[in-house]
Protein backbone atom coordinates (compact mmCIF):
# COMPACT_ATOMS: atom_id res chain seq x y z
CA UNK A 1 0.00 0.00 0.00
CA UNK A 2 2.81 2.43 0.14
CA UNK A 3 3.23 2.24 -2.86
CA UNK A 4 -0.24 3.28 -3.79
CA UNK A 5 -0.06 5.93 -1.67
CA UNK A 6 3.65 7.64 -2.75
CA UNK A 7 2.06 7.01 -6.24
CA UNK A 8 -1.04 9.13 -5.09
CA UNK A 9 1.30 11.78 -4.12
CA UNK A 10 3.32 11.95 -7.03
CA UNK A 11 -0.23 12.09 -9.60
CA UNK A 12 -1.85 14.84 -7.63
CA UNK A 13 1.09 16.67 -8.30
CA UNK A 14 0.73 16.25 -12.17
CA UNK A 15 -3.13 16.09 -12.00
CA UNK A 16 -3.91 18.12 -8.74
CA UNK A 17 -7.80 18.43 -7.86
CA UNK A 18 -8.85 21.82 -9.20
CA UNK A 19 -9.92 24.01 -6.24
CA UNK A 20 -13.10 25.60 -6.44
CA UNK A 21 -12.86 28.31 -9.60
CA UNK A 22 -12.99 31.71 -9.51
CA UNK A 23 -14.55 34.11 -12.22
CA UNK A 24 -11.86 35.20 -14.34
CA UNK A 25 -9.29 32.60 -13.30
CA UNK A 26 -9.08 30.29 -16.31
CA UNK A 27 -6.59 27.93 -16.07
CA UNK A 28 -5.63 25.46 -19.01
CA UNK A 29 -8.15 22.78 -16.87
CA UNK A 30 -10.79 25.03 -17.31
CA UNK A 31 -10.55 24.89 -20.46
CA UNK A 32 -11.39 21.49 -20.88
CA UNK A 33 -14.38 21.17 -18.78
CA UNK A 34 -15.65 24.31 -20.78
CA UNK A 35 -14.48 23.08 -24.29
CA UNK A 36 -17.65 23.90 -26.47
CA UNK A 37 -18.86 27.32 -24.79
CA UNK A 38 -15.00 28.34 -24.80
CA UNK A 39 -15.14 27.56 -28.58
CA UNK A 40 -18.03 29.37 -29.24
CA UNK A 41 -16.99 32.73 -27.19
CA UNK A 42 -13.35 32.10 -28.79
CA UNK A 43 -15.45 32.15 -32.48
CA UNK A 44 -17.29 35.12 -31.31
CA UNK A 45 -14.37 37.30 -29.80
CA UNK A 46 -11.97 36.54 -32.91
CA UNK A 47 -13.42 35.50 -35.96
CA UNK A 48 -14.28 38.92 -36.84
CA UNK A 49 -11.01 39.69 -37.12
CA UNK A 50 -10.08 36.80 -39.37
CA UNK A 51 -10.24 39.31 -42.71
CA UNK A 52 -8.14 42.01 -41.12
CA UNK A 53 -5.31 39.21 -39.90
CA UNK A 54 -5.27 37.51 -43.24
CA UNK A 55 -4.68 40.64 -45.09
CA UNK A 56 -1.89 41.80 -42.94
CA UNK A 57 -0.72 38.24 -43.25
CA UNK A 58 -0.90 37.76 -46.74
CA UNK A 59 1.11 41.71 -47.27
CA UNK A 60 3.46 40.25 -45.37
CA UNK A 61 4.28 36.64 -46.33
CA UNK A 62 6.28 35.80 -49.38
CA UNK A 63 2.69 33.62 -50.51
CA UNK A 64 -0.52 32.77 -49.79
CA UNK A 65 -0.09 29.26 -48.74
CA UNK A 66 2.63 31.05 -46.10
CA UNK A 67 0.17 33.44 -45.27
CA UNK A 68 -2.70 30.85 -44.25
CA UNK A 69 -0.05 29.16 -42.71
CA UNK A 70 0.81 32.14 -40.53
CA UNK A 71 -3.35 32.56 -39.74
CA UNK A 72 -3.83 29.24 -39.05
CA UNK A 73 -0.89 29.39 -36.41
CA UNK A 74 -2.51 32.65 -35.22
CA UNK A 75 -5.58 31.21 -34.43
CA UNK A 76 -4.08 27.91 -32.92
CA UNK A 77 -1.64 30.02 -30.86
CA UNK A 78 -4.53 32.46 -29.65
CA UNK A 79 -6.73 29.06 -28.81
CA UNK A 80 -4.45 27.76 -26.76
CA UNK A 81 -3.79 31.09 -24.95
CA UNK A 82 -7.30 32.42 -24.74
CA UNK A 83 -8.00 31.58 -20.94
CA UNK A 84 -5.15 34.31 -20.55
CA UNK A 85 -7.24 36.80 -22.87
CA UNK A 86 -8.79 39.29 -20.77
CA UNK A 87 -12.09 39.78 -21.30
CA UNK A 88 -13.16 43.09 -22.65
CA UNK A 89 -9.85 44.56 -23.66
CA UNK A 90 -8.95 44.73 -27.34
CA UNK A 91 -9.27 41.04 -28.98
CA UNK A 92 -7.70 42.92 -32.56
CA UNK A 93 -5.07 44.53 -30.75
CA UNK A 94 -4.36 40.64 -28.96
CA UNK A 95 -4.85 38.83 -32.05
CA UNK A 96 -2.04 40.82 -34.02
CA UNK A 97 0.02 40.44 -30.96
CA UNK A 98 -0.36 36.92 -31.72
CA UNK A 99 0.36 37.64 -35.19
CA UNK A 100 3.41 39.56 -35.23
CA UNK A 101 4.76 36.85 -32.56
CA UNK A 102 4.73 34.04 -35.13
CA UNK A 103 5.39 36.77 -38.06
CA UNK A 104 8.95 37.07 -35.99
CA UNK A 105 9.64 33.42 -36.09
CA UNK A 106 8.39 33.04 -40.04
CA UNK A 107 10.61 35.10 -40.69
CA UNK A 108 13.40 33.57 -39.53
CA UNK A 109 12.39 31.24 -42.39
CA UNK A 110 12.20 33.49 -44.85
CA UNK A 111 15.53 35.40 -43.65
CA UNK A 112 17.09 34.21 -46.93
CA UNK A 113 15.17 35.49 -49.09
CA UNK A 114 15.41 38.98 -47.62
CA UNK A 115 19.25 39.01 -47.52
CA UNK A 116 18.95 39.15 -51.21
CA UNK A 117 17.32 41.89 -51.37
CA UNK A 118 19.16 44.58 -49.82
CA UNK A 119 17.79 48.37 -49.99
CA UNK A 120 18.90 51.06 -50.85
CA UNK A 121 19.24 53.21 -47.42
CA UNK A 122 16.96 56.66 -47.89
CA UNK A 123 17.88 60.06 -46.19
CA UNK A 124 16.72 60.21 -42.85
CA UNK A 125 14.72 63.25 -43.17
CA UNK A 126 11.67 63.62 -45.05
CA UNK A 127 13.10 66.12 -47.98
CA UNK A 128 11.92 69.27 -48.78
CA UNK A 129 12.21 68.03 -52.66
CA UNK A 130 8.55 67.82 -53.80
CA UNK A 131 7.92 63.92 -53.91
CA UNK A 132 6.47 62.97 -57.40
CA UNK A 133 2.77 63.02 -57.29
CA UNK A 134 0.91 60.05 -56.47
CA UNK A 135 -1.45 59.35 -59.33
CA UNK A 136 -5.39 60.05 -58.80
CA UNK A 137 -6.12 56.70 -59.57
CA UNK A 138 -3.80 53.87 -59.29
CA UNK A 139 -5.02 49.86 -59.82
CA UNK A 140 -5.01 47.99 -56.19
CA UNK A 141 -2.57 46.09 -57.87
CA UNK A 142 -0.22 48.33 -58.39
CA UNK A 143 -0.16 49.54 -54.87
CA UNK A 144 0.33 46.42 -53.38
CA UNK A 145 3.29 45.64 -55.98
CA UNK A 146 4.69 49.08 -54.93
CA UNK A 147 4.25 48.32 -51.00
CA UNK A 148 5.76 44.91 -51.72
CA UNK A 149 9.37 46.31 -52.71
CA UNK A 150 8.95 48.28 -49.52
CA UNK A 151 11.48 46.04 -46.98
CA UNK A 152 9.46 43.96 -44.38
CA UNK A 153 10.41 45.89 -41.12
CA UNK A 154 8.88 48.82 -43.34
CA UNK A 155 5.72 47.46 -44.20
CA UNK A 156 4.36 46.34 -40.90
CA UNK A 157 4.16 49.40 -39.16
CA UNK A 158 2.90 51.24 -42.23
CA UNK A 159 0.67 48.64 -42.51
CA UNK A 160 -0.52 48.70 -39.00
CA UNK A 161 -0.51 52.11 -38.93
CA UNK A 162 -2.18 52.98 -41.85
CA UNK A 163 -4.71 50.53 -42.93
CA UNK A 164 -5.20 48.79 -39.61
CA UNK A 165 -5.50 52.57 -37.98
CA UNK A 166 -3.55 51.21 -34.37
CA UNK A 167 -2.06 53.78 -32.57
CA UNK A 168 1.43 54.26 -32.19
CA UNK A 169 1.42 52.82 -28.79
CA UNK A 170 -0.49 50.17 -29.60
CA UNK A 171 1.92 49.53 -32.80
CA UNK A 172 4.58 49.55 -29.89
CA UNK A 173 2.95 47.32 -27.79
CA UNK A 174 1.88 44.61 -30.34
CA UNK A 175 5.78 44.51 -32.16
CA UNK A 176 7.44 44.82 -29.40
CA UNK A 177 9.64 48.39 -30.04
CA UNK A 178 10.13 51.01 -28.91
CA UNK A 179 7.71 54.09 -29.58
CA UNK A 180 10.83 55.77 -31.11
CA UNK A 181 11.46 52.86 -33.42
CA UNK A 182 7.80 52.75 -34.39
CA UNK A 183 8.12 56.57 -35.43
CA UNK A 184 11.23 56.25 -37.20
CA UNK A 185 10.26 52.81 -38.93
CA UNK A 186 7.12 54.47 -40.26
CA UNK A 187 8.45 58.00 -41.51
CA UNK A 188 10.65 55.60 -43.65
CA UNK A 189 8.56 53.09 -44.44
CA UNK A 190 5.92 55.83 -45.38
CA UNK A 191 8.23 57.78 -47.64
CA UNK A 192 9.88 54.56 -49.05
CA UNK A 193 6.03 53.49 -50.31
CA UNK A 194 5.61 57.23 -51.62
CA UNK A 195 8.60 56.73 -53.49
CA UNK A 196 7.52 53.05 -54.79
CA UNK A 197 4.09 54.64 -55.50
CA UNK A 198 5.89 58.01 -57.63
CA UNK A 199 7.48 55.02 -59.52
CA UNK A 200 4.06 53.97 -60.50
CA UNK A 201 3.02 57.53 -61.50
CA UNK A 202 5.90 57.20 -63.64
CA UNK A 203 4.38 54.45 -65.38
CA UNK A 204 1.20 56.08 -65.62
CA UNK A 205 2.61 59.01 -66.40
CA UNK A 206 2.19 58.42 -70.39
CA UNK A 207 -1.47 57.19 -70.53
CA UNK A 208 -2.47 60.28 -67.90
CA UNK A 209 -0.27 62.82 -69.99
CA UNK A 210 1.37 63.99 -66.73
CA UNK A 211 4.73 64.68 -67.52
CA UNK A 212 5.67 65.92 -64.00
CA UNK A 213 5.03 62.63 -62.73
CA UNK A 214 7.55 60.66 -65.19
CA UNK A 215 10.36 60.11 -62.69
CA UNK A 216 10.38 56.55 -63.14
CA UNK A 217 10.74 54.05 -65.85
CA UNK A 218 7.80 55.18 -68.28
CA UNK A 219 5.85 52.16 -69.20
CA UNK B 1 12.23 66.84 -59.76
CA UNK B 2 10.82 70.43 -58.90
CA UNK B 3 12.24 72.33 -55.72
CA UNK B 4 9.39 74.55 -54.83
CA UNK B 5 9.15 77.71 -53.73
CA UNK B 6 8.46 78.15 -49.90
CA UNK B 7 9.55 79.27 -46.78
CA UNK B 8 11.90 76.00 -46.30
CA UNK B 9 12.36 75.70 -42.75
CA UNK B 10 9.13 75.69 -41.68
CA UNK B 11 7.75 73.48 -44.55
CA UNK B 12 10.16 71.23 -43.63
CA UNK B 13 8.99 71.31 -39.94
CA UNK B 14 5.57 71.16 -40.50
CA UNK B 15 5.84 68.39 -43.16
CA UNK B 16 7.93 65.97 -41.10
CA UNK B 17 4.62 66.24 -38.74
CA UNK B 18 2.07 65.71 -41.74
CA UNK B 19 1.53 61.77 -41.27
CA UNK B 20 1.70 62.42 -37.50
CA UNK B 21 -1.30 64.20 -38.39
CA UNK B 22 -3.20 62.26 -40.47
CA UNK B 23 -2.84 59.65 -37.97
CA UNK B 24 -3.93 61.85 -35.21
CA UNK B 25 -1.00 61.82 -33.05
CA UNK B 26 -0.20 65.21 -32.58
CA UNK B 27 -0.38 67.05 -29.48
CA UNK B 28 -3.60 69.39 -29.69
CA UNK B 29 -0.83 72.21 -29.88
CA UNK B 30 1.12 71.06 -32.39
CA UNK B 31 -2.13 70.24 -34.75
CA UNK B 32 -2.60 73.75 -34.38
CA UNK B 33 0.42 74.99 -35.59
CA UNK B 34 0.25 71.99 -38.76
CA UNK B 35 -3.27 73.67 -39.29
CA UNK B 36 -2.38 77.22 -39.29
CA UNK B 37 0.69 76.68 -41.66
CA UNK B 38 -1.83 74.78 -44.09
CA UNK B 39 -4.08 77.70 -44.07
CA UNK B 40 -1.01 79.80 -46.26
CA UNK B 41 0.67 77.02 -47.64
CA UNK B 42 -0.13 75.86 -50.84
CA UNK B 43 2.70 73.58 -51.33
CA UNK B 44 2.05 71.84 -48.09
CA UNK B 45 -1.49 71.42 -48.49
CA UNK B 46 -1.02 69.53 -52.01
CA UNK B 47 1.80 67.45 -50.15
CA UNK B 48 -1.54 66.66 -47.43
CA UNK B 49 -3.43 65.67 -49.73
CA UNK B 50 -0.97 63.85 -51.77
CA UNK B 51 -0.05 61.52 -48.69
CA UNK B 52 -3.42 61.06 -47.85
CA UNK B 53 -4.35 59.93 -51.18
CA UNK B 54 -1.40 57.69 -51.03
CA UNK B 55 -2.83 56.27 -47.94
CA UNK B 56 -6.29 55.88 -49.02
CA UNK B 57 -4.88 54.23 -51.91
CA UNK B 58 -3.20 51.48 -49.74
CA UNK B 59 -5.77 51.08 -47.64
CA UNK B 60 -8.22 49.95 -50.18
CA UNK B 61 -6.13 47.90 -52.32
CA UNK B 62 -5.61 46.26 -48.88
CA UNK B 63 -9.01 45.81 -47.90
CA UNK B 64 -9.95 44.49 -51.80
CA UNK B 65 -8.08 41.51 -50.73
CA UNK B 66 -10.39 38.89 -50.22
CA UNK B 67 -9.57 36.68 -47.06
CA UNK B 68 -10.11 33.09 -48.27
CA UNK B 69 -13.18 31.71 -46.90
CA UNK B 70 -11.89 28.48 -47.35
CA UNK B 71 -9.47 29.14 -44.87
CA UNK B 72 -11.85 30.52 -42.24
CA UNK B 73 -14.22 27.66 -42.44
CA UNK B 74 -11.09 25.20 -42.08
CA UNK B 75 -10.21 26.85 -38.70
CA UNK B 76 -13.54 26.64 -37.45
CA UNK B 77 -14.52 23.06 -38.38
CA UNK B 78 -10.98 21.91 -36.54
CA UNK B 79 -12.33 24.20 -33.61
CA UNK B 80 -15.98 23.05 -33.88
CA UNK B 81 -14.81 19.27 -34.45
CA UNK B 82 -12.38 18.57 -32.04
CA UNK B 83 -12.85 21.35 -29.23
CA UNK B 84 -9.45 21.26 -27.52
CA UNK B 85 -8.00 19.17 -30.42
CA UNK B 86 -7.41 21.73 -32.29
CA UNK B 87 -4.35 22.31 -29.68
CA UNK B 88 -2.81 19.83 -32.03
CA UNK B 89 -0.53 16.87 -31.21
CA UNK B 90 -1.72 13.83 -29.16
CA UNK B 91 -0.64 13.77 -25.77
CA UNK B 92 -0.04 10.08 -25.39
CA UNK B 93 1.83 10.05 -22.59
CA UNK B 94 -0.25 12.49 -20.79
CA UNK B 95 -3.15 10.74 -21.02
CA UNK B 96 -1.89 7.58 -20.20
CA UNK B 97 -0.29 9.37 -17.41
CA UNK B 98 -3.81 10.89 -15.95
CA UNK B 99 -5.40 7.43 -16.45
CA UNK B 100 -2.80 5.74 -14.54
CA UNK B 101 -3.55 8.56 -11.93
CA UNK B 102 -7.05 7.90 -11.92
CA UNK B 103 -6.38 4.22 -10.83
CA UNK B 104 -3.72 5.51 -8.50
CA UNK B 105 -5.53 8.21 -7.06
CA UNK B 106 -8.65 5.71 -6.32
CA UNK B 107 -6.39 3.31 -4.41
CA UNK B 108 -4.76 6.01 -2.84
CA UNK B 109 -7.97 7.58 -2.05
CA UNK B 110 -9.66 4.20 -0.45
CA UNK B 111 -6.75 3.37 1.02
CA UNK B 112 -6.57 7.27 2.88
CA UNK B 113 -10.59 7.02 4.05
CA UNK B 114 -9.28 4.83 6.87
CA UNK B 115 -7.68 7.85 8.54
CA UNK B 116 -8.70 10.78 6.88
CA UNK B 117 -11.52 12.49 8.17
CA UNK B 118 -15.08 12.31 5.66
CA UNK B 119 -14.83 15.93 4.74
CA UNK B 120 -11.31 15.06 3.08
CA UNK B 121 -12.98 12.30 1.98
CA UNK B 122 -15.44 14.08 0.06
CA UNK B 123 -12.53 16.10 -1.20
CA UNK B 124 -10.34 12.86 -2.51
CA UNK B 125 -13.20 10.92 -4.33
CA UNK B 126 -14.33 14.08 -5.86
CA UNK B 127 -10.82 14.25 -6.92
CA UNK B 128 -11.13 10.67 -8.08
CA UNK B 129 -14.01 11.71 -10.11
CA UNK B 130 -12.75 14.82 -11.35
CA UNK B 131 -9.28 12.26 -12.69
CA UNK B 132 -11.97 10.70 -14.31
CA UNK B 133 -13.03 13.88 -16.55
CA UNK B 134 -9.37 14.98 -16.94
CA UNK B 135 -8.62 11.66 -18.24
CA UNK B 136 -11.54 11.60 -20.18
CA UNK B 137 -10.79 15.08 -22.02
CA UNK B 138 -6.89 14.04 -21.89
CA UNK B 139 -7.41 11.52 -24.27
CA UNK B 140 -10.62 12.14 -25.94
CA UNK B 141 -10.96 15.65 -26.26
CA UNK B 142 -7.73 17.29 -25.50
CA UNK B 143 -5.45 14.64 -27.71
CA UNK B 144 -8.13 14.30 -29.58
CA UNK B 145 -6.87 9.94 -30.04
CA UNK B 146 -9.14 9.21 -32.15
CA UNK B 147 -10.42 9.25 -35.67
CA UNK B 148 -13.52 11.41 -37.08
CA UNK B 149 -14.84 8.80 -39.05
CA UNK B 150 -15.10 5.33 -36.70
CA UNK B 151 -12.59 2.65 -36.39
CA UNK B 152 -14.01 -0.29 -37.89
CA UNK B 153 -15.19 -2.85 -35.58
CA UNK B 154 -12.77 -5.55 -36.37
CA UNK B 155 -9.79 -2.98 -36.08
CA UNK B 156 -11.09 -2.19 -32.70
CA UNK B 157 -12.16 -5.59 -31.45
CA UNK B 158 -8.08 -6.11 -32.66
CA UNK B 159 -6.67 -3.24 -30.41
CA UNK B 160 -8.62 -4.55 -27.49
CA UNK B 161 -7.69 -8.34 -27.36
CA UNK B 162 -9.33 -11.44 -27.20
CA UNK B 163 -9.72 -10.72 -23.32
CA UNK B 164 -12.04 -7.39 -24.17
CA UNK B 165 -13.24 -7.72 -27.54
CA UNK B 166 -16.89 -9.09 -26.58
CA UNK B 167 -17.33 -5.90 -24.13
CA UNK B 168 -16.95 -3.73 -26.85
CA UNK B 169 -20.49 -5.09 -28.38
CA UNK B 170 -22.08 -4.53 -25.04
CA UNK B 171 -20.46 -1.01 -24.93
CA UNK B 172 -21.86 -0.09 -28.41
CA UNK B 173 -25.44 -2.07 -27.53
CA UNK B 174 -25.47 0.15 -24.36
CA UNK B 175 -25.14 3.06 -25.75
CA UNK B 176 -27.68 3.61 -27.94
CA UNK B 177 -27.46 7.35 -29.85
CA UNK B 178 -23.92 6.67 -29.67
CA UNK B 179 -21.22 5.69 -32.50
CA UNK B 180 -17.94 4.02 -31.05
CA UNK B 181 -14.67 5.79 -32.85
CA UNK B 182 -12.08 4.11 -31.28
CA UNK B 183 -11.19 1.31 -28.26
CA UNK B 184 -7.62 0.52 -27.22
CA UNK B 185 -5.75 -0.37 -23.76
CA UNK B 186 -3.15 1.41 -22.87
CA UNK B 187 -0.87 0.53 -19.76
CA UNK B 188 1.70 2.96 -18.44
CA UNK B 189 5.53 2.25 -18.42
CA UNK B 190 6.30 0.59 -14.85
CA UNK B 191 2.90 -0.78 -14.26
CA UNK B 192 1.30 -3.82 -15.06
CA UNK B 193 -2.09 -2.57 -14.94
CA UNK B 194 -4.38 -2.04 -17.83
CA UNK B 195 -7.04 0.80 -18.98
CA UNK B 196 -9.45 0.06 -21.46
CA UNK B 197 -10.71 3.06 -22.87
CA UNK B 198 -14.04 3.15 -25.13
CA UNK B 199 -14.43 6.71 -26.99
CA UNK B 200 -17.83 7.38 -28.22
CA UNK B 201 -19.45 9.88 -30.59
CA UNK B 202 -23.46 11.16 -30.31
CA UNK B 203 -25.58 13.88 -29.42
CA UNK B 204 -23.24 16.49 -30.36
CA UNK B 205 -20.58 15.28 -27.77
CA UNK B 206 -17.84 12.80 -27.16
CA UNK B 207 -17.91 10.39 -24.36
CA UNK B 208 -15.75 8.09 -22.30
CA UNK B 209 -16.18 4.69 -21.03
CA UNK B 210 -13.18 3.64 -18.62
CA UNK B 211 -12.65 0.69 -17.27
CA UNK B 212 -9.90 -0.83 -14.93
CA UNK B 213 -9.50 -4.12 -12.69
CA UNK B 214 -10.09 -3.11 -9.34
CA UNK B 215 -7.70 -5.89 -8.05
CA UNK B 216 -9.68 -5.61 -4.49
CA UNK B 217 -10.22 -2.09 -4.18
CA UNK B 218 -13.71 -0.91 -3.81
CA UNK B 219 -15.27 2.63 -4.20
CA UNK B 220 -16.31 4.28 -0.90
CA UNK B 221 -19.31 3.78 0.02
CA UNK B 222 -21.65 5.67 2.04
CA UNK B 223 -22.94 9.35 1.71
CA UNK B 224 -19.89 10.83 0.40
CA UNK B 225 -21.42 11.13 -3.09
CA UNK B 226 -25.34 11.05 -4.72
CA UNK B 227 -25.13 7.48 -5.17
CA UNK B 228 -27.71 5.24 -6.04
CA UNK B 229 -27.91 1.27 -7.73
CA UNK B 230 -28.07 0.45 -10.95
CA UNK B 231 -29.07 -3.82 -10.85
CA UNK B 232 -26.43 -4.82 -8.15
CA UNK B 233 -24.21 -2.11 -9.73
CA UNK B 234 -23.12 1.01 -7.25
CA UNK B 235 -23.45 4.24 -9.07
CA UNK B 236 -21.47 7.32 -7.76
CA UNK B 237 -21.70 10.32 -9.39
CA UNK B 238 -20.68 14.60 -9.35
CA UNK B 239 -20.87 17.12 -11.46
CA UNK B 240 -17.48 18.88 -12.46
CA UNK B 241 -17.30 21.59 -14.04
CA UNK B 242 -19.52 21.02 -16.79
CA UNK B 243 -18.47 17.68 -17.21
CA UNK B 244 -20.49 14.91 -15.35
CA UNK B 245 -18.99 12.04 -14.58
CA UNK B 246 -20.36 8.63 -13.21
CA UNK B 247 -18.33 5.86 -11.43
CA UNK B 248 -19.37 2.45 -11.26
CA UNK B 249 -18.14 -0.66 -9.09
CA UNK B 250 -18.79 -4.24 -11.21
CA UNK B 251 -17.40 -7.05 -10.15
CA UNK B 252 -13.38 -6.73 -10.27
CA UNK B 253 -13.58 -3.68 -12.16
CA UNK B 254 -13.96 0.04 -11.93
CA UNK B 255 -15.83 2.21 -14.62
CA UNK B 256 -16.93 5.53 -15.73
CA UNK B 257 -18.92 7.50 -17.77
CA UNK B 258 -17.77 10.82 -18.86
CA UNK B 259 -19.62 13.61 -20.70
CA UNK B 260 -20.63 16.74 -20.70
CA UNK B 261 -24.48 15.96 -21.08
CA UNK B 262 -26.32 16.62 -18.08
CA UNK B 263 -26.07 15.19 -15.01
CA UNK B 264 -29.91 12.71 -15.70
CA UNK B 265 -28.63 11.96 -19.40
CA UNK B 266 -25.13 10.75 -18.05
CA UNK B 267 -26.78 9.08 -15.02
CA UNK B 268 -29.35 7.32 -17.75
CA UNK B 269 -25.93 6.11 -19.75
CA UNK B 270 -24.25 4.80 -17.27
CA UNK B 271 -27.47 3.03 -15.63
CA UNK B 272 -28.23 1.26 -18.96
CA UNK B 273 -24.68 0.38 -19.26
CA UNK B 274 -23.54 -0.53 -16.10
CA UNK B 275 -25.56 -3.93 -15.13
CA UNK B 276 -24.51 -5.38 -18.82
CA UNK B 277 -20.92 -4.09 -18.48
CA UNK B 278 -20.77 -5.85 -14.88
CA UNK B 279 -21.83 -9.25 -16.39
CA UNK B 280 -19.48 -9.14 -19.34
CA UNK B 281 -17.17 -8.22 -17.03
CA UNK B 282 -17.95 -10.96 -14.76
CA UNK B 283 -17.32 -13.78 -17.43
CA UNK B 284 -14.19 -11.90 -19.12
CA UNK B 285 -12.65 -12.40 -15.71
Amino acid sequence: MWRATSLLENVQERHPVPPPQRKGDLREIDLFFHSKVQVEEFEAATMAHFPALYRTARLLARESAEAEDLVQEVYLEAWKSFHRFERGTNCRAWLFKILFHRLHHFRRRWAKAAKAEPFEKPEDQDSIMAEAPVPQEIRDKDVLEALGRVPIEFREVVLLADVQEFSYKEIAETMKLPLGTVMSRLSRGRKLLRQELAHVAGSYGIRLGNNQARTGESA
Amino acid sequence: MNVLNFDSEQCERIRQRLDAYLSNELLVETTSDVLRHLERCEACTRELEARSRARDALRRAAENQIAPEELRQAIQRRLRESHIGFLGAPRRLAWALALAGLVVAMLGAIAAQHWIKVVEGRRIVAGVLALGVSDHLQCAIKGHNYPDIANPPELLRKKLGPQYAGVLEVVQKNLPGFEILEAHICSVQGSPRKYVHFIARGRDTILSVILTKSDGVQLPNGTMLRSGTSGSVNLYEAHLEGMNVVGFESKGYLGFVVSDLNRDTTVQIARTLAPPLNAALQTTS
